[in-house]
């Protein structure tokens, strides 16, 4: 299939992160109902439903953009789908810096307004019960599934080198935490001390916008083919230093300058080599660029191009100091 | 059986919320009305539920404020005004309760605290008190009372 890793386990894979997107969207659609209930008027627990509104974004582009993804190169898209993962991968970033940066207003807002959280009764069994002993229920059912969610999530993102699923198990991580804050801001509001309510969530907002930015900033770098960087770590990428390494051993390579661009899932790499002759170039160039998956399992092409000299701007995308 | 799930759930509910004395009032409006034994609510004319237009003000809700002030041992102290008056009174805790028909979906549900509803009226809308916002013990005492106290009262409007 095209668009996936060559390795055994990514088809497997694939077949879990679906199950976990659609597990998601249901597992939000609990939460949301759940909140809702127990909101009743209440405007304090407003915030925590808009997150989860947003995390409805990122499954969704993920299951779309997989699907997209898997279509064949065509006359109109020569390059073929790949980049559709790296655009959820865009809109899945931008989805968790909206959490963040939405946590941070209405908290702030609320601080500034000295808005006092009205938490009042509910009615239960015939009984009237304060509604914050039910808003920990709900809050841990908005935290302890999205937490393992978001684990399994980041298992299955190594495997298909998927960021859009990568981005996604951050919201789920953002969820958690924005929940868990929550959780501490209802205990401070119980105890009679208004504002631990939003200085929670201004607190917790400060970590999620960090991770969104790091990942918008990381994505909108994908789709400006910048030099690859690991899904996780955001460490660099060592393929295209292992790639010019490997080539440059060969024998009938002079110099060689490598350029590798992520689309969506998979690497597509560059060289412009410099031959030290011309006999038997064509039968070189054919061994070395046969098999690029066996390369790399992400790597789904490498095109060599023979110059005589680099031109200007290939010297300047070369490695100053390589490893 | 003599003991079900739902009693023990009850039981543990109401021992949490009961014996622990959780939430509290940020601005300590139970604890004044337990010293000053003063109520302090605005009305706004709004027949039947309110009606103040001359005299101690009377209606459904009126009653019902009484009798909640009787249950915590204070004396009502009457304010007349606009709705929008009232609510901004309400805001700065200048008073603990508004009332003047206000439906659950009232739009001073984002500035004011919304009781739970004691009546339905024959529109099927559901009818509030509205209090002093974050003031959740004293909130939590009144929706109690409230509820205790809802039944039909169809046939106003």
């Amino acid at each position: 299939m095209r668009s996936l890793p060559a390795q055994p386990e990514a088809e497997a894979e694939l077949k879990k992160a679906h199950r976990l997107a659609w597990l998601t969207l249901l597992y939000n659609c609990t939460a949301i109902a759940m909140l809702f209930v127990v909101m009743g008027g209440s405007q304090a627990l407003k915030t925590e439903l808009t997150g989860e509104l947003l995390s409805f974004i990122p499954p969704v582009l993920f299951l779309v953009g997989d699907r997209i993804s898997r279509r064949e190169p065509n006359e109109r898209y020569p390059f073929g789908y790949e980049r559709a993962v790296s655009a959820g991968y865009v809109g899945s970033a931008v989805a968790l810096l909206g959490v963040g940066a939405y946590l941070l207003v209405d908290g702030a807002m609320k601080l500034v307004m000295q808005e006092h959280p009205t938490i009042g009764g509910f009615p239960i069994f015939g009984h009237v019960i304060w509604t914050g002993w039910l808003a920990y229920g709900v809050l841990l059912w908005s935290a302890i599934p999205a937490f393992f969610l978001g684990r399994a999530k980041r298992r299955a993102a190594e495997t298909l080198h998927d960021k859009t699923l990568a981005a996604d198990a951050e919201i789920n991580t953002a969820d958690w935490q924005s929940a868990t804050a929550a959780m501490i801001g209802i205990t401070g509001v119980g105890l009679g001390y208004w504002w631990t309510d939003s200085v929670a969530a201004v607190l917790i907002s400060l970590e999620i916008i960090r991770s969104g930015w790091s990942e918008l900033r990381t994505s909108l770098g994908d789709i400006a083919d910048r030099r690859p960087l690991a899904l996780l770590s955001k460490d660099e990428e060592p393929l295209p230093d292992m790639l010019a390494q490997s080539l440059r051993r060969r024998k009938w390579v002079k110099d060689v300058v490598v350029r590798v661009r992520e689309r969506g899932r998979e690497f597509t790499a560059e060289a412009h080599v410099i031959p030290v002759g011309e006999d038997g170039l064509l039968d070189h160039i054919r061994k070395a660029s046969a098999n690029p998956r066996g390369i790399d399992p992400r790597l789904a092409e490498l095109t060599i191009a023979p110059v005589q000299e680099f031109p200007k701007d290939i010297e300047k995308a070369r490695r100053r100091a390589p490893a | 059986m003599f003991l079900d799930v739902r009693t023990i759930a009850t039981a543990l509910l109401s021992f949490l919320s009961t014996a622990c004395d959780i939430p509290k009032d940020p601005e300590g409006t139970s604890e004044r009305i337990a010293s000053t034994h003063e109520l302090r609510v605005g009305v706004t004319d709004n027949p039947p539920w309110v009606s103040a237009t001359h005299g101690e003000p009377g209606g459904i809700e009126a009653e019902l404020v009484r009798k909640f002030a009787k249950n915590v041992q204070a004396h009502v102290l009457w304010t007349t005004g606009s709705e929008s008056v009232l609510v901004e009174a309400l805001k700065r805790h200048e008073l603990d309760v508004v009332i003047g028909g206000f439906e659950k979906r009232t739009q001073w549900s984002s500035q004011a605290g919304i009781t739970q509803p004691f009546a339905k009226d024959a529109d099927g809308k559901k009818h509030v008190f509205l209090a002093a916002p974050g003031e959740n013990g004293f909130i939590l005492n009144l929706d109690r009372f409230l509820t205790e106290r809802q039944r039909d009262s169809g046939g106003a409007s």
